[in-house]
């Protein structure tokens, strides 16, 4: 018992919490991403291997540098630069050179993430960020990455990815499903489908479920979010020349973000309609 | 349209352990005791007299006020100020106890034909008894009533939607005849014609019962509702607002256990100077609701329960969600006091705090329908104004959006100083005034 004059910390309520935290959702989704790797390392076999390697050194380089020049506490924990990286590596183009593998991560972790504020604050999905950067300015990146050349097993990894995300619910179960939706029947309606709809749904499906899966630059309520992944899901149907295109998807992401703050002063939720409590300060 | 999805958090509620001892005791009497007064008013007592139980020793200035009374009998030693519970100061009468509990005159003998009692009569008899509301806002019940004049249904709220908070729950089980003659009395009071009970949904027990003592009373104006069991569902103002949408003036929320209080205040004359108060949190080693006189210290409280079995990180006063931390045991128990919660570490631990990552969780929980993230983001970029276009004044402070938060921001701490600097007062104004 503690004895009289004892005195305890009095911090602001709540005192229990949900125990989700922001590393526990990064690794969560690097945990899904898992099939996705089996899969691209039993297809590209040294190549990936390398890429990904190298890929996850240099991010975590850069997210340690970032840290020190920025004067923070660098944030390895959390798995964000590695997630980063991951992901980085799976849609980089197979034979694409080492000097491309650093660059893009130095734009995705220094560039896009900790330049621009670090953790919650970008205003670009940074792997997309880079990648599409990479696309337009740099030869030999305009190849689809290695998941686009795969196989029936390439699309049942990223499916079975998929599914472990979204029973993690770390987001909207609407925003996949939209995105899958809308991006194949328009893709359908415009008369792109293609000759390899294995590779169109390996596309759609990493996009639908790993690429926005980032809320960071993505609107702040449910409503926002669907218009934001209809859009997305429009663009990149429109965008692509034929089947799926990873710069595409990416282009009209982050063209997304850019008109997410927009969406977000738009859509606000709207209290006023909820019983004209904005001014019932106060105990009523 | 249809009325809107309830929204709120399905929190695990750890109520098991204090229902365990449902039986409500009464306390030993501690050895002292320091009844707070309520503001405005000043002590009818002088140092080294003797008081009684239920002896009126704080009458206000204003008659809108409520009287104060002794909770145990004994000499006064001290009339001095103090800090209490909400993080103000009050006046305290100090009174140290005597070998023998004696009664006041009158208290606790039935009142003859109270059940016919003039609604004219009931005021005085509740403002007599210094019958104040048993939630955080401690409004005096007869000023409550003046105020809701023109209410024509009366709510009575038997809900507990915070974790560990049993004492609603264990008296209606115990008692819930005298709740609903309590719900009659005030509602003659306040000349309503309705009075609906709202229970929670997993406490189908609570509703069931109710009915049917409703039924054996033959009562056709009374009426048990239920409330999802989501928190914060169940509170005041989100009952006011889903239930009558747009026209709240119609309509006055009671708790259930000033309802019973305020029976006992009529039929057995017996002022307000106890409470039910759940004694819990892990630590505490015999959780349960019990009697505790008004004024007791929390350290006092918890020594009721058998002790702590192991060091508590936090000691809140009321739920874990939306209740109020105390750095010092010796605040006293008032009338706003539902819980004392000893609460360990594991519980009460949370990270250090993150950028906000966007996750939208917040907005999806907020029962308010406002945009916490928006409001807190503004709010530490000193923009009060984009605090309030996102709607800061709705709050109703329940803090959902702490709790659901990845980042482990502390969301209502940031809300409530941003509300505060746009001038609206809180829900839980530092200091307030309470019995
Ligand atoms: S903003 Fe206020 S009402 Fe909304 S969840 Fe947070 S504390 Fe509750
Ligand atoms: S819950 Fe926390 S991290 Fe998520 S949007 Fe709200 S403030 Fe940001």
């Amino acid at each position: 018992m503690a004895e009289n004059g004892k005195t305890f910390s009095a911090t602001p309520a709540p005192y229990i919490h949900s125990a989700d935290t922001v590393a526990k959702r990064c690794w969560g989704q690097l945990a899904a991403l898992m099939p996705v790797i089996f899969a691209a390392g039993f297809f590209g076999k040294t190549e990936f291997l390398h890429v990904l390697l190298l890929s996850l050194i240099s991010a975590v380089a850069f997210e340690l540098l970032g840290a020190k020049l920025f004067g923070k506490k660098d944030k390895l924990h959390h798995g964000e630069a590695i997630l980063i990286a991951v992901l980085m590596a799976i849609l980089m183009p197979p034979g694409c050179p080492s000097e491309a593998i650093l660059l893009a991560n130095f734009l995705a972790v220094f560039i896009a993430k900790e330049f621009f504020g670090g953790m919650g604050e970008y205003l670009f999905h940074p792997v997309l960020f880079a990648r599409v950067f990479l696309h337009a300015s740099f030869p030999g990146m305009t190849a689809e990455p290695l998941v686009l050349h795969g196989s029936f097993w390439v699309l049942t990894a990223v499916g079975i990815g998929g599914l472990i995300l979204v029973r993690q619910k770390q987001g909207y179960w609407e925003t996949p499903f939209l995105y899958i939706t809308l991006c194949s029947f328009c893709t359908f309606a415009l008369g792109r489908w293609g000759n390899d709809p294995g590779n169109f749904f390996s596309g759609v499906l990493l996009t639908a479920f790993f690429l926005l899966a980032d809320p960071v630059a993505m609107p702040l309520t449910r409503r926002g979010t669907r218009l934001f992944v209809a859009g997305a899901a429009l663009l990149s149907a429109l965008l692509s020349p034929r089947g799926f295109s990873m710069a595409a998807a990416g282009f009209s992401i982050l063209l997304m973000n850019l008109l997410t703050p927009w969406l977000d002063v738009w859509l606000r939720p709207r209290p006023s309609a909820a019983e004209g409590l904005v001014n019932a300060g106060g105990q009523s | 349209m249809a009325a809107p999805k309830p929204v709120g958090i399905r929190l695990e509620r750890k109520k098991d352990a204090s229902l365990l001892n449902w039986n409500l005791k009464r306390l030993h009497p501690p050895e002292k005791i320091c009844v707070p007064l309520r503001q405005g008013s000043r002590p009818c007592v002088r140092v080294g007299e003797q008081v009684r139980i239920g002896q009126r020793i704080g009458e206000p200035e204003n008659p809108e006020e409520a009287t104060v009374h002794a909770s145990i009998s004994g000499t006064v030693t001290e009339i001095a100020a103090a800090p209490d519970a909400m993080g103000g100061m009050s006046v305290r009468v100090v009174i140290q106890k005597s070998t023998e509990p004696k009664l006041a005159p009158g208290v606790w003998e039935i009142r003859k034909g109270w059940e016919q009692i003039p609604a004219g009569e009931l005021e005085a008899a509740f403002q007599c008894a210094g019958l104040v509301t048993t939630d955080l806002s401690a409004e005096p019940v007869h000023s409550k009533i003046k105020r809701h004049a023109a209410a024509s249904t009366l709510v009575v709220n038997c809900c507990e939607p915070e974790p560990y908070v049993t004492c609603e729950q264990t008296l209606l089980l115990s008692h819930p005849v005298e709740v609903l003659k309590g719900a009659e009395l005030l509602r003659k009071a306040l000349g309503a014609e309705k009075i609906l009970l709202a229970f929670e949904t997993c406490n189908f027990e609570i509703g069931e019962l109710l009915k049917s003592k409703i039924f054996f009373l033959k009562w056709t104006h009374a009426e048990a509702r239920a409330v999802p069991s989501l928190y914060p569902q169940g509170t005041e103002r989100l009952l006011l607002q889903n239930w009558f949408p747009g026209e709240k003036e119609k309509a006055v929320v009671f708790p259930a256990s000033t309802a019973f209080a305020a029976y006992e205040a009529v039929a057995h004359q017996k002022p307000f100077y106890e409470r039910l108060v759940t004694v819990g949190g892990e630590c505490v080693v015999e959780p349960r609701s019990l009697w505790l006189p008004l004024g007791i210290s929390f350290q006092d409280a918890i020594h009721a329960c058998k002790g702590v079995m192991r060091e508590p990180e936090r000691v809140v006063m009321n739920g874990p969600m939306a209740g109020i931390a105390q750095a010092d045991l010796n605040v006293p128990v008032t009338a706003g006091t539902a819980a004392v919660l000893a609460l360990p570490k594991e519980i009460t631990k949370k990270g250090p705090e993150e950028p906000c990552i966007r996750c939208n969780l917040c907005v999806n929980k907020c029962p308010a329908g406002i945009s916490p993230v928006m409001i807190t983001l503004a709010a530490d970029h000193q923009e009060l104004e984009t605090a309030g276009i996102f709607g800061a004044a709705a709050c109703i402070e329940c803090g959902n959006c702490g709790y659901v938060c990845p980042s482990q921001r502390p969301m209502l701490e940031k809300i409530r100083t941003a509300k505060k600097k746009l001038g609206i007062s809180g829900t839980k104004p530092a200091g307030a005034h309470h019995g």
